[in-house]
């Protein structure tokens, strides 16, 4: 499953992906998170060591979380803030830590949280506003690796038609 | 010289990290006169006094744990109120993180220094360093041993001003770790460690394996 979620308020951008999606035959999920209550992330880590898998944080993200773990690939859209996505698509991923466990093993040359589902989709960001395009595709890398997936890529709004592509 | 410091982690101050590694860094960073006033992202009630220390001074500390290779949503949400300055003000960083190696943060420092930028500031170096997640499980004599080498980070940031030094660029430690050393880290983190693990998650009052899954 292609679960694609929309953190900004605006719908346009998720119209205008399922269309192009419709138009390639690639079926996705989207969820509207642009009104939904999701918190940050409060570093609490009970998430993996007091309720494991489960965040202490309750609001609408669970139902996300939910859908993740069974998601092939991730795509999150966000307004840009700072060079970056902003605080709604950071705490987008900040909270996806229940997908990790305590546990550590060495990946390669770097330690890594030992995964708690079988599998974790690939990563994709399509952003709307400015942004370092370069920066951006540097920490999708980064979160894959953490995630023991691969990174689709960081696309401004202004390729969709690209992002899709990717899917 | 003044320094504003900003803990920028979401957690609350008496289980922050950053704040005890902030503990260390100050004893050092005052040992010479050098003053400072700290902040807490984490209190949202210290939001309108974070913003006017911010546009008032002209050397700025922020303290950072890195959250999925960047800074925390909170403290983005935080930075996101402020206006860029463009005044000469310097902004510079502590970076930590719970992996140990120095690999680990370069992600979320090639950020701070983009950050900088956005915010109109000179940027002033980051003192990058992770193995810092136990620090509030320790007991009191572990958490001294682990966080008393800021204090001499404190001496060099009042000594030169910035985190731009060699012994600042040292104070990371190796980037990764060879293979002996992996090798044996890596035993100690699939037993030694899983049982230290499983005390602090009994402690907390967890009843569950930590490899449970909640969703099907």
């Amino acid at each position: 499953m292609i679960l694609v979620v929309n953190t900004t308020a605006d719908t346009s951008v998720s119209e205008e992906v399922k269309k192009l999606a419709a138009e390639e035959n690639k079926d996705i999920k989207l969820i509207e998170a642009g009104n939904k209550k999701i918190g940050n992330c409060i570093g609490c880590n009970y998430c993996w060591l007091k309720t494991p898998g489960e965040c202490a944080v309750k609001d609408d993200y669970e139902e996300i979380l939910k859908e993740i773990i069974h998601a092939k690939e991730l795509w999150v859209i966000s307004d840009t803030a700072l060079g970056f996505i902003n605080h709604k698509g950071k705490n987008f991923f900040d909270r996806i830590l229940p997908i990790a466990t305590m546990y550590l093993k060495f990946k390669g040359k770097e330690m890594r949280h030992v995964a708690r589902y079988k599998s974790s989709p690939d990563v994709g960001i399509i952003y709307r506003g400015e942004a370092d395009k370069a920066y951006l595709n540097r920490w999708t890398e980064r979160c894959a690796i953490n995630f023991e997936s691969k990174s689709l890529g960081a696309y401004s709004t202004e390729n969709i038609k690209e992002a899709v592509a990717c899917m | 010289m003044h320094v504003v410091i900003i803990n920028g982690s979401p957690r609350v101050k008496e289980f922050s990290n950053t704040d005890k590694i902030l503990a260390k860094f100050t004893e050092g960073l005052t040992e010479n006169g050098t003053t400072f006033e700290q902040y807490e992202v984490s209190d949202r009630k210290q939001w309108d006094a974070i913003r006017t220390a911010y546009n008032t001074n002209k050397n700025i500390l922020m303290a950072i744990p890195l959250y999925v290779e960047n800074i925390p949503g909170l403290l983005l949400e935080f930075l996101e109120t402020l206006t860029p300055k463009n005044d000469g003000t310097q902004l510079s960083f502590i970076l930590q993180g719970g992996f140990a190696e120095g690999s680990q943060l370069r992600c979320g420092e090639a950020y701070l220094e983009i950050l900088a930028k956005e915010l109109g500031c000179e940027y002033g170096g980051t003192l990058a360093k992770g193995d810092n997640f136990s620090i509030r499980f320790f007991g009191e004599q572990t958490r001294e041993r682990v966080t008393s080498p800021y204090k001499e980070m404190g001496r060099e940031f009042a000594a030169q001003g910035n985190f731009k030094s060699e012994a600042c660029r040292k104070f990371t430690g190796p980037e990764t770790f060879p293979l002996k050393i992996r090798i044996l880290v890596g035993a100690m983190f699939a037993t030694v460690a899983r049982k230290s693990f499983k005390k602090i998650a009994a402690g907390l009052g967890c009843t569950k394996s930590l490899k449970y899954r909640p969703y099907k």
